[in-house]
């Protein structure tokens, strides 16, 4: 714990600097958080519905498998939570930032920390830092023209306010609106029927999708990095995210993290990486 | 035989025209200070709740933050987010759309239930079940259906066409069977009389339809009619749920992107603009009808 100490400071980017300077010194051990937690005795982790992998797998968030399963099961360790002790709640993603008091200790749903967003919520550290990935049919034409000169003249789909949309919007800049769908499914569903020609997510969905949700559908490439990374959603100013950050910085420096990442996430050297 | 009694009656003699009378009730000054009072009383108390709420700050933030609600208005794809009031032009055009093709659409299916010729059986079924059938499936899964379903079946022309259309299609779809019952209530509601002298005067059934029952049947249903499409110019939002970036949608996209709903409260407003005209606009058709009854005098 003495390694998550240290590393906390400087991996705590913006978002949990308000509560941070009184609660440092207090114990991060299983009593001392009980009153922080949404209901005593037990780890309230949200995510949202259906779980995808490889984030989840199955479904199923509790059988700790899949990235963010596992990562949250190894906060929870690490907070003296048994595995029965984690409970998990429904949370869609458009109602996890409502004001008022939130029904969960923490939401792990790929969530991408942005300082706007950070108003509204607090976010842990990053448990994953993401690169956007550009999924598209097979055969269609972006498949082998995509210089960013090109990429600007199809139309693209995503789900509502992900930063794979705004990354669309902002980065490759396309002539025609993209189309922007409820959830994940759907956007999937427009590809399958050539409704859009390309869909944006980030690399490890995009590989999922590609290798073994859809058939006849590729990952052309990944974007560079925009120093986007995920991060565990709380209520504004909800001091356990001290200790969730605390314990993130551990799972960094022992490798944990970097085991799950290869054991879930499969990212591969070989994924090409062009310019939007 | 007072001389001042005859004729028409004047129409504010019933209290049934002007704004004010009407809603205020009677009793002259003292009650329109009475309910002035009352009036702020009320909005007094109920700002009261909201400003004093424990969370009302949050919330103020949230839903009604200035800044946002510009941000979300104006839009700014470079940072993810469309404009919400260009998007609302989309729903406009749905909704005009789909009006047109609702009151010819619906008129066709009232006019083949009420037809009685042996030969129009089969059709008279069709639209019975066709009407069941459209009334009874909410609007959100027809659109899900159409919007999703016809370009899965890649059929040439009809698989590629924009989204909007689809969503048009669906609109069109379920509410021609409201308004096709709505018409329905119009043609039942001209007496039989009307159509037994009409054909007495040597009129075609053709002829009776078009000049003696549908003018007083449409007359008799405007007002459902326009509470329907009051109705429908909001439920063009749910087009939305295709990826038709309309004003709902874009507010979504506004608020899930900085995590602030302010752009749903531009939306909302966006909409009543939308709605609350066409609403006098009903009361006042409804409230010239009434006078032409009360006056007793056909028109």
């Amino acid at each position: 714990m003495t390694a998550g100490l240290a590393a906390c400071g400087s991996s705590s980017s913006s978002s949990s600097g308000s509560g941070s300077s009184s609660a440092t010194a207090t114990s991060c051990s299983n009593s001392a958080i009980q009153p922080d937690l949404y209901q005593k005795g037990q780890l309230t982790v949200a995510t949202d519905q259906p779980a995808y992998p490889p984030w989840f797998e199955n479904n199923d968030p509790a059988n700790g498998k899949g990235y963010e399963s596992a990562v949250a099961y190894a906060i929870a360790k690490l907070l003296g939570f048994t595995t029965s002790q984690v409970k998990w709640a429904y949370e869609p993603f458009n109602a996890s930032y409502a004001p008022g008091p939130k029904k969960f200790d923490f939401d792990i749903n790929e969530i991408s920390y942005t300082p706007q967003r950070a108003t509204a919520v607090t976010f842990s550290s990053s448990y994953y830092d993401v690169q956007q990935a550009l999924v598209a049919l097979k055969n269609g034409p972006i498949a082998t023209g995509h210089s960013p000169a090109q990429l600007k003249t199809y139309v693209y789909g995503d789900q509502v306010g992900t930063t794979s949309l705004a990354f669309i919007t902002s980065q490759i800049q396309p002539t025609a609106q993209p189309r922007v769908y409820q959830t994940l499914n759907d956007v999937k569903e427009a590809l399958q029927t050539h409704q859009i020609a390309a869909l944006v997510t980030d690399t490890p969905t995009a590989q999922y999708i590609s290798s073994s949700e859809i058939p006849g559908t590729e990952m052309v490439a990944q974007f560079p990095s925009t120093g986007e990374h995920y991060g565990l959603l709380f209520s504004k100013g909800d001091p356990l995210v001290t200790c969730v950050n605390k314990a993130i910085a551990t799972l960094k420096s022992n490798g944990t993290l970097q085991r799950l990442q290869k054991q879930y996430l499969q990212i591969y050297l070989g994924v090409p990486t062009i310019q939007p | 035989m007072i001389l001042g009694g005859g004729g028409a009656p004047t129409p504010g003699a019933f209290g049934t025209t002007g704004r004010g009378p009407r809603l205020l009730g009677a009793g002259g000054r003292r009650a329109t200070v009475i309910s002035t009072a009352s009036t702020v009383a009320v909005l007094a108390v109920l700002a009261a709740i909201f400003l004093l709420a424990p969370g009302s700050a949050q919330v103020r933030h949230t839903f009604f933050n200035p800044a946002d609600m510009w941000q979300s208005f104006i839009g700014n794809p470079k940072k993810g987010y469309y404009s919400v009031g260009e998007a609302l032009w989309l729903n406009i055009r749905m909704f005009i759309t789909a009006e047109i093709l609702i009151l010819i659409f619906a008129l066709v299916i009232a006019l083949v239930r009420r037809s009685t010729g042996p030969v129009m059986f089969p059709f008279r079924v069709l639209s019975m079940i066709y009407v069941d059938f459209f009334r009874g499936v909410p609007l959100l899964l027809v659109i899900l259906a159409i919007g999703f379903g016809v370009p899965a079946l890649r059929l040439p022309f009809v698989s590629v066409q924009a989204v909007a259309v689809y969503g048009v299609a669906a609109l069109v779809l379920s509410y021609s069977a409201y308004v096709s019952e709505v018409y329905r209530a119009g043609l039942n509601s001209v007496h039989q009389s009307q159509v037994a002298a009409a054909r007495s005067l040597g009129l075609s059934q053709a002829t009776t339809l078009r000049h003696v029952v549908l003018p007083q049947a449409v007359r008799n249903v405007i007002p459902p009619l326009l509470n329907d499409f009051i109705s429908l110019q909001k439920d063009t939002a749910l087009v939305g749920v295709l990826g038709a970036i309309e004003a709902n949608e874009a507010a979504q996209i506004y608020s899930s992107t900085v995590f602030n709903y302010s752009s749903y409260t531009v939306a909302a407003i966006l909409f009543l603009l939308l709605t609350i005209p066409l609403a006098r606009f009903t009361d006042r058709v409804v409230d010239r009808d009434r006078r032409r009854r009360l006056a007793g005098v056909g028109q």
